[in-house]
């Protein structure tokens, strides 16, 4: 080999090493979330400018709520989990129960503007101290109807259980229930209810105490009871009939068959693409008999937080603040994860006409509306089952409403103090 | 053979085994190890002995409704399996024209059967005003809740499993085809009638090939999990809510890996026990060729 063409291979392989060295500085991150396909679109579009305006690639791993808690636990024992993930807000506890499952974002202030949110906004995200997530919108439990169906009959939309079952006469002649409450809306409901009546978050503040009585549960399934005999809502027979669907995905919602539900506001989309006939409105809460105060459930819909294992933190920063931050990239996001929390996502889509009043409504009934500080724990999945199981056998007629309210209050008890 | 060529055999079979140690064994023992646990995903495991175990049979009222459930599934759904594979591949072993499309045809749900679209078609066909009860309807029967009512969900789900029927009966088809012709026409010449050379010609000399399918579908039937999970996520009222459904749900919903991993164990040995059961009557009720027995 001569020297000239030892010169120009080591020319080459310097060459090459300064193009690596600048590339380099542009990060290959990944990021998984859960949704739709309207959050699909508009998260990879949004990715797709943050890539410009940041320089770091970001491969996109997103599919269906349903299975998304289960991939994500298995990357997290793994060590596997995408730089940037969205996480509902009460998992947070699982993984991280002491604050060191995610990175702690305090520390990347400098990349992530955390002055768009407030101290109370970032709070619920907050464990021993390390802020393991930003929220991305706030969202509550709340009553929406189809105002098309309730017109239709010549009827306001409910404003008391008193209207909704006046409502129940006259719409069910025609096969249209007012309201439903299927699968994970019954057993929100019911807590709702409990809330209600008790006046008091399920836990003592703080601890894995169960703070209501067999008497509270017991109320909120009579309550229930109510609505069934009333023809408000389905049977829990005759939900279960339609397999193993949720309401959006039942024939009978799409067709304007049943005239309103409950749910998280932040989901607005999911419940109301799907309708053939009227869209949905938000109402403010119902209380039944007794109630202490609205028992509306208000949390962080879900907040990004960054691995722990992330190669590059500060560039995973960075592309969540070009996200939940950047004027252009809020715009293309527009309302895919309801209300923004960050005070420049809220102000940029309301400047630009992207919110619609039903969405602005249902977030102000929500922050309106009284209620238990949400726990945790309340969705652990042990806790979960509970309520699903006690509450299917209610429902059933295998127990009375006083048997569920002692056997509730017994299994929740058992399932807390495993936790 | 000399040893070099032993040694290429062993080289041929290397990825083999490579994917049977890392993919089966090693998870296998693993699981077993953990099922002595309290292993939970995202914390640590401590050895804590029997007590998952301890738990499993005696204070799980859970594994109790679903260890019934899986139960009579099996027993419902093994037999009719076998007996409608063996019918049809009674059908498809005449002499039709274009039987060998509808041998393909007859086989096709076995490919499709334990997909997830098919679980998602049965629900959809299943459902309150679905294509059945549509059906049912249009000939004057009252539409029936598929899903609501306990007895009928575990129907459905069993129906499913009945479906795909297409591996058993290739295994019966083939083994009909090997009867000698002779046999059936000397119980001819002797008079005997066509049930009677079903029951004193055909069974006997199929009982090998029904053990092996006993076997296999049972195996299969325990190991049950897309048709619940799709369909009813084993409601209502835990009605069809089968073993491996709860093992899922304990490892990846409840992250107890530990105990999901006893429950496991716990199928796996009552899997083990009927296998054993089906091995020691076999010498009652299976005639192999050869065999002095009258």
């Amino acid at each position: 080999m001569t020297k000239k063409s030892i010169l120009a291979a080591l020319s080459l392989s310097l060459a090459a090493s300064v193009v690596a060295t600048s590339v380099a500085s542009a990060a290959d991150l990944r990021m998984s979330w859960w949704g739709g396909d309207g959050r699909h679109v508009a998260t990879q579009k949004a990715l797709d400018y943050c890539t410009t305006k940041t320089g770091h690639k970001v491969k996109p791993e997103f599919m269906g709520f349903e299975g998304y808690l289960e991939k994500l636990t298995t990357q997290m024992a793994g060590s596997t989990e995408a730089d940037i993930v969205q996480v509902d807000w009460p998992w947070l506890f699982q993984f991280s129960k002491d604050g060191g499952g995610f990175a702690d974002l305090k520390q990347f202030a400098g990349e992530l503007d955390l002055t768009q949110w407030n101290d109370s906004q970032l709070a619920p995200a907050i464990i021993d101290g390390k802020l393991n997530g930003v929220p991305v919108s706030v969202t509550g439990a709340t009553y929406y109807f189809n105002d098309e169906i309730y017109k239709k009959a010549g009827l306001e939309t409910p404003k008391s259980w008193e209207d909704m079952a006046a409502a129940a006469k006259k719409l069910n002649p025609d096969g249209i229930y007012p309201f439903d409450s299927s699968r994970v809306i019954l057993m929100l409901m019911v807590e709702a209810f409990a809330a209600q009546i008790s006046g008091k978050e399920f836990v003592k503040p703080g601890t894995n105490e169960l703070d209501w009585t067999a008497e509270d549960i017991a109320g909120a399934l009579k309550h229930y009871q109510w609505m069934v005999d009333n023809g408000i809502v389905r049977s829990a027979k005759d939900v279960a009939g339609v397999g193993n669907v949720e309401i959006f995905d039942d024939p009978a919602w799409g067709s304007g068959k049943i005239g309103g539900t409950f749910f998280w506001d932040s989901t607005y989309s999911k419940y109301d693409d799907p309708l053939k006939v009227g869209s949905l409105v938000p109402a403010a809460p119902l209380k039944i008999e007794g109630a202490k105060f609205d028992g509306v459930y208000k949390k962080p819909s879900m907040v990004f937080a960054i691995s722990k294992h992330s190669k590059d933190p500060k560039a995973s920063a960075q592309v969540i603040n070009c996200l939940l931050n950047d004027k252009d990239a809020i715009l293309i996001l527009g309302d895919s994860r309801g209300l923004p929390a960050s005070a420049i996502g809220k102000s940029t889509l309301e400047g630009a006409g992207k919110l619609t009043p039903e969405r602005l409504n249902g977030a102000k009934i929500v922050a309106d509306a009284t209620g238990p500080v949400m726990s945790p724990l309340i969705e652990h999945p042990s806790v979960q089952e509970v309520f699903k199981d006690v509450i299917e056998q209610f429902a059933y007629g295998q127990l009375t409403a006083e048997e569920a309210g002692e056997e509730m209050v017994d299994d929740l008890g058992r399932a807390l103090r495993r936790l | 053979m000399s040893g070099d060529g032993r040694l290429l055999g062993f080289w041929y079979v290397l990825p083999y085994l490579i994917g049977l140690l890392v993919f089966t064994a090693i998870p296998f023992l693993g699981s077993l190890y953990l099922s002595f646990t309290d292993y939970r995903l995202m914390q640590g495991a401590s050895f804590i002995g029997l007590e998952n175990y301890a738990d499993i049979l005696t204070s799980d009222r859970t594994f109790t409704r679903s260890f019934n459930v899986t139960m009579l599934y099996v027993l419902i759904t093994v037999p009719l399996k076998l007996a409608f594979a063996l019918f049809i591949a009674g059908i498809l072993n005449s002499k039709l024209k274009g039987i060998g499309f509808f041998r393909t045809a007859y086989y096709v749900p076995s490919i499709l059967g334990g997909s997830i679209a098919v679980a998602v078609l049965w629900r959809y066909m299943f459902a309150d005003t679905g294509l059945i009860n549509m059906v049912l309807t249009s000939i004057g029967f009252e539409a029936i809740n598929w899903f609501g009512n306990p007895g009928t969900a575990l129907f459905t789900i069993t129906l499913l499993r009945l479906w795909q029927f297409g591996s058993a009966m290739v295994i019966f088809l083939a083994a009909l085809q090997s009867i000698d012709k002779s046999l059936y026409e000397a119980a001819a010449i002797d008079g005997a009638k066509p049930w009677r050379a079903f029951f004193a010609i055909t069974l006997p000399l199929l009982t090998p090939v029904i053990f092996f399918n006993l076997i296999m579908q049972m195996v299969q039937a325990f190991q049950e999990f897309n048709g619940p999970y799709i369909i009813t996520q084993g409601g209502p009222l835990k009605s069809t809510y089968l073993l491996p459904l709860y093992i899922y749900e304990m490892a990846f919903k409840k992250f107890d890996m530990g105990y999901a991993s006893a429950i496991a164990w716990v199928l796996f040995a009552v899997i083990m026990v009927l296998t054993l059961i089906a091995f020691w009557s076999s010498k009652h009720w299976v005639y192999y060729a050869g065999d002095k027995r009258s």
